[in-house]
């Protein structure tokens, strides 16, 4: 069995544009691969199709070298929880309704863990991210920005996914806050050999981060 | 009515010209139920024609409440003191803080002192195509009608967008397309002073740059530009000046070379550190919330200079090479 | 997207004069209506041919009607009855509206396309039309009259959870929660439906005022409520035969009454709408 996340020859279109052109990417286990592009290179787009989010127009994505007939529902809850994506924007990523501790503890509720034990996981894992035991309690309209990406990594780690996609998840946070998750994250990714894709803009932050750079060429007309 | 600025806080630049904008002693507070928001406290600074100052600091520490307080656009439950003063090199000077609401909304906004916002998606009319909300925009600060379409199509391409994207409503734009939109708005007045909100959010790289760069360039041509942002590399790459806040305060007020070359004030420098082409390593501990803010310096938590003195509150920072707010400054021994 | 956090609670002024006296109208509306059975007791076929057409005074503050009846106590009995089917029918069609809108958007296809065609059929016929020919096909009861009122104002309520369940399911939250691993059901229910819940509740409050004028309407056509009954449409009907003689009250003071309540009723959720409107939200946000 080969521990990796794998696209192979995804093409993606929308309203008849292409976005992805029979695009392959393989991400290992242990591994951080950055993705860069220019805009409307549908970077992206391939972080939903390998997020199990997005089914593909063409192609398709294998799970540690299991092929997967189609995303979202279809698959059991135990393939999809094997990979947790990050988004830009953790107010558009959070239920404005849950507190940031049920936030945590919402995917561990979701798949049958009692209230008490997902309750004491989500403690742990916001004192892993940085998270201070007083803001757990606070609904996301009242943290900052930075504070409540903290939450969603600390969500998307709840299940202990071997493959964690960031897409674009610090292009919004200060650098301080940048660097911590950076650590959060490498210090996850020695503890349980995940694979982590980076998508990016940022070639500094690639450099210094990625094990190993792709390009995405652009794939269809250059959009914002 | 006004003075002219005091020699002292027109720092590096004084000689040159009259500050454009005066700001001394800025302090905002909002009351909550059970807590006061320290937003903005005795805050000082001075941007002068040709400056691109930028505003750095992580989200919460009050930098956008800055923007918004210059503005007149805070709620009501906001209480500001202190003085911002505008020299528009036409026209007089306004108080911003004290001339009332209607000064502000029929002279001030827009057309001497724009704001790009921050969320785009709010700041849109729905129900009209962007072309209309452009027309009608330089209409209004008296451009004829005949040339109006043309000029709407140069301001397009000018920070980036396709005129015939132009001819969408806001929902059709993305999120990128939309932020070009309000720049385009907002400088469409062609206002001395441009107040940039986070101008660059959900921007790809190569368009982060091209508005950056854009602002630049109304600097060079005599007009000014506060950015208020959260990247670090955004200042680095236009700005003139930088003002470091954290929590709430100024910290360091530097000309942005000797700032990246040499901070001075722990926290500043603990910022630069974190840069992914630095060290990469956070500045540990986390920031204090504005409703509960330390005695004395609020960073000393944080801090690795810190000693009994740092209980007492540092003298705020002077713009230009002079203070940083620290009693323990780098560079100085320890 | 906020820079400083605050807060929910910095909102606009709550109260309003208008606000003000429409909570009043509606508090009092609703306490006269529950109180009048302990404290003034109607008798239904009670009539007192000595004592028609009376003009107010203070012994009948609305006067009496052409078969003797107190107008004010009357009109009070009818309001009562107005509201509770104004009330049930709305829940009713938002019952019905809910389950068809939450059908069609995550079932989808083929299923989404025919339920929509129904609604677009129904709401091409005239409401009024519709509702005469229900209660025409049942007895007149209670019962007729609000599965009348129900079966023809749910369109709205169904396009509208329709619409924001589609527009919800999209968000990048509701991708977290899928890839979290939370179920079909458990996406729908603790992380779509709840958000479209105050706009059912809305909805259903708007929609309160309609049933109510639908009800006087079917009754002033002597399809509604059984004439016995006291309720506005009815007494608003049968106070016609007293306009031509000048009993002018009749008719008059439940036609007042079912005015003021619908207003204060639409004024109050005119307002709590504009507190859930996410554009008046986001002005909030600094
Ligand atoms: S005043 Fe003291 S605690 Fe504050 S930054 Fe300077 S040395 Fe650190």
């Amino acid at each position: 069995m080969t521990s990796a996340l794998v696209a192979h020859q995804i093409t993606v279109h929308y309203d008849r544009q292409r976005v992805l052109d029979r695009v392959d990417l393989r991400i290992a286990a242990g591994e951080t691969v950055g993705l860069r592009g220019p805009s409307g290179s549908g970077k992206s787009t391939l972080a939903r199709v390998l997020a199990l989010l997005h089914a593909p127009d063409g192609g398709h994505v294998a799970l540690d070298g299991q092929r997967l007939a189609g995303v979202r529902h279809r698959l059991p809850a135990a393939v999809r929880t094997r990979v947790a994506i990050l988004f830009q924007s953790p107010r558009a990523a959070t239920d404005p309704r849950l507190t940031l501790a049920e936030l945590i503890a919402e995917p561990l509720r979701a798949t049958g863990t009692p209230r008490e034990a997902a309750r004491a996981r989500a403690r742990e894992l916001a004192d892993l991210v940085g998270l201070t035991p007083d803001l757990l309690a606070r609904r996301p309209h009242a943290v900052s920005d930075g504070q409540l990406q903290r939450a969603c990594l600390a969500r998307a780690l709840v299940h202990r996914p071997g493959y964690l996609l960031c897409d674009e998840a610090t292009a919004m946070l200060d650098a301080s806050t940048q660097a911590h998750l950076a650590a959060v994250v490498t210090d996850y990714q020695r503890q349980h050999g995940a694979g982590v894709l980076l998508v990016s803009h940022d070639a500094a932050l690639l450099t210094r981060w990625a094990t190993r750079v792709v390009e995405l060429p652009a794939g269809g007309r250059p959009t914002g | 009515m006004t003075t002219t600025a005091p020699a002292t806080t027109t720092g590096a630049r004084a000689g040159r010209a009259p500050a454009l904008l005066d700001v001394e002693g800025l302090t905002v507070r909002f009351r909550l139920r059970d807590a006061v928001v320290h937003a903005v406290t005795d805050l000082r600074l001075t941007v002068h024609p040709g400056e691109l100052l930028a505003v750095v600091g992580e989200s919460g520490c009050g930098k956008s409440v800055l923007a918004h307080a210059l503005l007149g656009l805070l709620p009501g439950n906001a209480t500001v003191t202190g003085q911002a003063r505008l020299h528009p090199p036409a026209g007089n000077p306004v108080d911003l803080l004290g001339c009332g609401e209607r000064r502000l909304a029929r002279e001030v906004r827009g057309r001497a002192l724009g704001l790009v916002p921050q969320s785009p998606a709010t700041a849109l009319t729905p129900v009209r195509t962007g072309r209309r909300l452009l027309v009608e925009t330089l209409r209004a600060y008296g451009h004829p009608r005949r040339d109006a379409d043309p000029a709407a199509d140069r301001l397009a391409v000018e920070v980036g967008l396709d005129p015939a994207d132009l001819d969408r409503y806001p929902h059709e734009l993305s999120g990128g397309m939309a932020q070009r939109l309000v720049t385009a708005l907002a400088l469409a007045p062609d206002p001395p002073l441009l107040l940039a909100d986070e101008p660059t959010t959900g921007l790809d790289r190569p368009l982060v740059d091209h508005t950056l760069d854009l602002l630049r360039r109304r600097c060079d041509t005599g007009a000014a530009v506060l950015l208020i942002t959260h990247d670090l590399a955004a200042a680095r790459r236009v700005a003139d000046t930088i003002a470091v806040m954290y929590a709430s305060r100024i910290v360091e007020h530097r000309p942005a070379g000797a700032l990246f070359d040499a901070p001075v004030h722990p926290y500043s420098a603990g910022l630069l550190d974190a840069l992914p082409d630095r060290a990469f390593r956070p500045v540990p501990g986390h920031p204090p919330m504005l409703t509960d803010l330390p005695p004395g310096c609020a960073f000393a938590p944080r801090c690795e200079r810190a000693t009994d003195t740092c209980r007492t509150a540092p003298a705020p920072a002077l713009p230009g090479p002079g203070r940083a707010a620290c009693h323990h400054p780098l560079g100085a021994p320890a | 997207m906020t820079d400083l956090a605050l807060p929910a609670r910095l909102r606009r002024p709550l109260f309003r004069p208008g606000i003000v006296l429409a909570s009043v109208v509606l508090v009092a509306a609703v306490a006269a209506c529950l109180a009048a059975p302990l404290l003034w007791p109607l008798d239904e076929s009670a009539v007192d041919l000595a004592r028609t057409r009376l003009a107010p005074s203070w012994a009948h503050l609305a006067g009496t009607d052409d078969l003797g009846r107190d107008v004010a106590h009357r009109s009070l009995y009818g309001l009562r009855v107005s509201l509770l089917v104004g009330a049930v029918a709305a829940l009713v069609a938002a019952g019905i509206g809910g389950l068809v809108g939450t059908v069609a958007a995550t079932c989808g296809g083929r299923v989404d396309r025919a339920l929509m065609r129904v609604v677009d059929t129904i709401a091409a016929l005239p409401h009024l039309l519709l509702g005469i020919f229900i209660v025409a096909m049942l007895r007149p009861s209670l019962a007729a009259v609000i599965l009348s009122i129900g079966l023809t104002h749910w369109l709205s309520t169904a396009r509208i959870v329709r619409s924001e369940l589609l527009s919800l399911r999209t968000r990048p939250f509701v991708d977290a929660a899928v890839a979290g691993g939370a179920s079909r059901t458990r996406v729908l229910t603790r992380h779509l439906l709840p958000h479209v819940l105050p706009r059912i509740a809305l909805a259903t409050t708007l929609m309160v005022p309609h049933a109510v004028w639908h009800e006087t309407a079917l009754s002033f056509l002597g399809l509604g409520l059984p004439p016995h009954l006291a309720s506005l449409g009815n007494m608003i009907n049968d106070g016609q035969r007293s306009l031509l003689t000048g009993a002018w009250w009749a008719s008059l003071v439940p036609g007042l009454l079912l005015v003021a309540v619908t207003l204060a009723l639409a004024a109050l959720t005119g307002r709590w709408r504009d507190r859930l409107d996410p554009r008046v939200r986001a002005e909030l946000h600094l």
